[in-house]
């Protein structure tokens, strides 16, 4: 690590250990995550993937028993700091989830939401403005434009799923955390929401979570490979899985276990 | 120390349409059968209690809303009521019509036109029939007019044929006079207690309950929707709490009397809330100190449904919102409380429908007095609907049975109005995404 780094990382972790009472989840796991990237999260169920995702944008917080210790930052800063102020935290980290959760509200409410309680739109028709470029940029505008005032939870899942990246764009992060988010979704839906990553990737520094490979592979530019709350190995996609370092990563690629 | 392996044996296939299988199949068909038969019959039952208790109270209680009058030819001049007509403007108009003899001037006048027994026909309150036309319509002190003043209790018991020989034939005679009118008893929804059954309303009442609801609901509400909050959602999970916990399911199953000592021992005795009726402190009976009483007992209610609501929103939601930058108390009051108000209305409208039909705690804290006014505001003496149906049913004369009735139908339809609102809260908050 040099000090002065010419290009500096969005997002780095050092040393980073997660326990949830006795039991350690995560341990002292070190990576860093840059803009114009997509980083891949993989790894065995179990592997505190998620754990440690969820770390980058102190989710973990709302767990009473999680522990956290090392150091996080977004743009140099430490955001376990008493300095960092937690809700902006999330609204510059963004994060979709594994199950699609929309509100329980209208399209256009789910999507408005985040603007509004951020104040970011200066007027009406501002936040209109941005409920339709969110939308557009998750793919999902030109199914639901006629329909905006219907229940989110009446789409499909896909549809759930790109309404909830839309609401998580809608507050213009920086980092996008994705947490298994085509997991729950068919293989068209899934397809929809890669695409989608791409057209994201170079906007926003993207790290997604998946257990599946294939997926790791074609969305991701960077690779990180979990086992038993441990970094085994992390670095360019490609390497990973053409020519993985550690015997553990080529046992798990090639489907020994997991 | 393990049982050796038994040799596996052969297993035979399954046999479907052997006997023992046709019977088993039989009995679960009539297990099945047995225990609808026995569900519907639970429901029925219930019905038709239910349908013989609202058929009573009907039967009984209608006679309550209607009233008995009788037209009463009177000429107050001539009678020799000694009152000058500008007398009837002042605000001394009541005293002075009673001073003047106005209540006697009546009873003559009804013995002259129903005969000598023609006073005992008249309800006691007859007189203030009289009084109120007479302030309405002055000129009836100079003239010979008809005056529509209630019947006695047991004129009115003796028309439904239900009365003494000799008061059955003085209604026969007046039958025959023309002199006799049955109609909607409007005086019933509109006075208070009475010691005359034909003079009792239930306004009193009623509107002291609803005094007192608004004061149970404007603590109860907020405290316990409050308290569900903190409870679910930001209080560590600790021994203190699961203390406090444990304590609101006990505090929900104290008999609503003990309620009733602790408003009676803390809010009359130690903090003297009432006991000086003049002076800064307010007076017992009050809808205020019954209001408080009855809150204390529903908060355990409203917290557990409270709790259970909140706690049935799922995560996802609170994730969802906390993901995108929300703070916990925007999580709580844009997110969880929407999605648990349905089920924080059901509880509080149990808690609330409990405390209208509550009396034992009421009657500890002194709304069991006899109050002949209405209450005009929250520390004003009242008493409520179950107290009066209580006091009613307490009351030796006849009249009061069915005045009894009619009360406790007045209660059903304030319950049922109160439940109505819920259903309609409750579709409104659930249709609204």
């Amino acid at each position: 690590m040099t000090v002065a780094s010419p290009a500096p990382h969005k997002m780095s972790a050092r040393g980073v250990s997660v326990s949830y009472g006795d039991k350690q989840a995560v341990k002292d796991v070190s990576i860093d995550v840059d803009m114009d990237k997509v980083t891949a999260f993989i790894g065995p169920s179990g592997c505190g993937k998620s754990t440690f995702l969820r770390t980058f944008n102190r989710m973990n917080d709302t767990i009473a028993s999680a522990r956290v210790t090392g150091e996080i930052t977004l743009d140099g800063e430490d955001i376990y700091s008493p300095d960092m102020d937690v809700v902006q935290l999330r609204a510059r980290v963004g994060m979709v989830f594994q199950k699609p959760n929309p509100f329980p509200k209208s399209i256009f409410e789910n999507v408005a939401y985040g603007p509004r309680i951020h104040g970011l739109a200066s007027s009406k028709t501002d936040l209109e403005g941005i409920v339709e470029r969110s939308l557009k940029r998750a793919g999902l505008w030109d199914e639901v434009k006629d329909r905006l005032s219907d229940s989110g939870t009446a789409l499909s899942g896909g549809q759930q799923q790109r309404l909830c990246i839309a609401r998580a764009i809608a507050v213009d992060p920086e980092v996008i955390l994705m947490d298994e988010p085509a997991s729950a979704l068919d293989p068209i839906a899934t397809a929809k929401i890669e695409e989608l990553i791409h057209e994201l990737r170079g906007r926003y520094a993207i790290v997604i979570v998946t257990h599946n490979m294939q997926q790791a592979a074609r969305v991701s530019q960077r690779t990180a490979f979990f086992h038993l709350g441990q970094l085994v190995e992390y670095g360019e996609t490609d390497n990973i899985f053409t020519a993985p370092r550690e015997e553990r990563t080529k046992d798990y690629i090639t489907g020994r276990y997991g | 120390m393990s049982k050796p392996a038994a040799p596996p044996s052969e297993r035979r296939p399954t046999d479907w349409k052997g006997a023992a299988m046709q019977k088993r199949i039989r009995r679960r068909y009539a297990a099945e059968r047995r225990f609808r038969v026995l569900g519907a019959g639970a429901v029925i039952l219930s019905a038709a209690f239910l349908g013989f208790l609202l058929l009573t109270m009907v039967a009984q209680g209608w006679r309550g809303f209607t009233v008995t009058e009788l037209a009463l030819p009177i000429d107050l001049r001539a009678d020799g009521l000694k009152i000058e007509r500008r007398q009837l403007a002042t605000p001394a108009a009541d005293l002075a019509l009673a001073s003047a003899g106005l209540e006697d001037v009546v009873q003559n006048a009804a013995v002259r036109a129903f005969g000598p027994e023609g006073d005992g026909y008249l309800a006691p309150s007859a007189w203030l029939a009289v009084r109120t036309a007479v302030k309405r319509d002055p000129s009836l002190l100079e003239r010979r007019a008809t005056v529509y003043v209630p019947a006695a209790t047991g004129f009115d018991q003796a028309l439904a044929g239900e009365g003494d020989p000799a008061m059955e034939a003085g209604v026969a005679r007046l039958q025959k006079l023309g002199a006799i009118s049955r109609g909607f008893n409007w005086a019933f929804l509109r006075e208070s207690d009475s010691t005359d059954p034909v003079a009792v309303g239930i306004w009193g009442a009623l509107k002291g309950s609803l005094l007192t609801m608004a004061i149970t609901f404007l603590i109860a509400f907020p405290v316990g929707v409050l308290s569900a909050i903190y409870l679910e959602e930001y209080a560590p999970k600790n021994r203190w709490t699961d203390l406090i916990e444990v304590s609101i399911n006990n505090l929900a199953a104290v008999p609503s009397i003990i309620f009733g000592l602790l408003g009676l021992a803390v809010f009359l005795g130690t903090w003297q809330i009432g006991g000086h009726v003049y002076g800064p402190m307010l007076p017992r009976s009050a809808p205020l100190v019954g209001g408080v009483t009855l809150a204390l007992m529903i908060m355990p209610v409203i917290v557990i449904a409270s709790r259970n609501a909140i706690k049935g929103v799922p995560p996802s939601i609170r994730d969802a919102a906390l993901g995108i930058g929300a703070s916990p108390i925007q999580v709580v009051f844009h997110h969880v409380l929407p999605l648990a108000m349905p089920g924080i209305l059901t509880g509080t409208i149990i808690g609330m429908a409990r405390a209208l039909g509550e009396t034992a705690p009421l009657l500890l804290i002194g709304m069991r007095a006899f109050i002949v006014t209405a209450p005009g505001g929250f520390t004003d003496p009242s008493t409520v609907l179950p107290v009066q149906i209580f006091l009613w049913s307490d009351e030796v004369s006849r009249g009061f049975v069915e005045k009894t009735s009619a009360a406790i139908l007045v209660l059903l339809a304030v319950l049922l109005a109160m439940n109505g609102l819920a259903i309609y809260l409750r579709n409104k908050f659930e249709t609204r995404w």
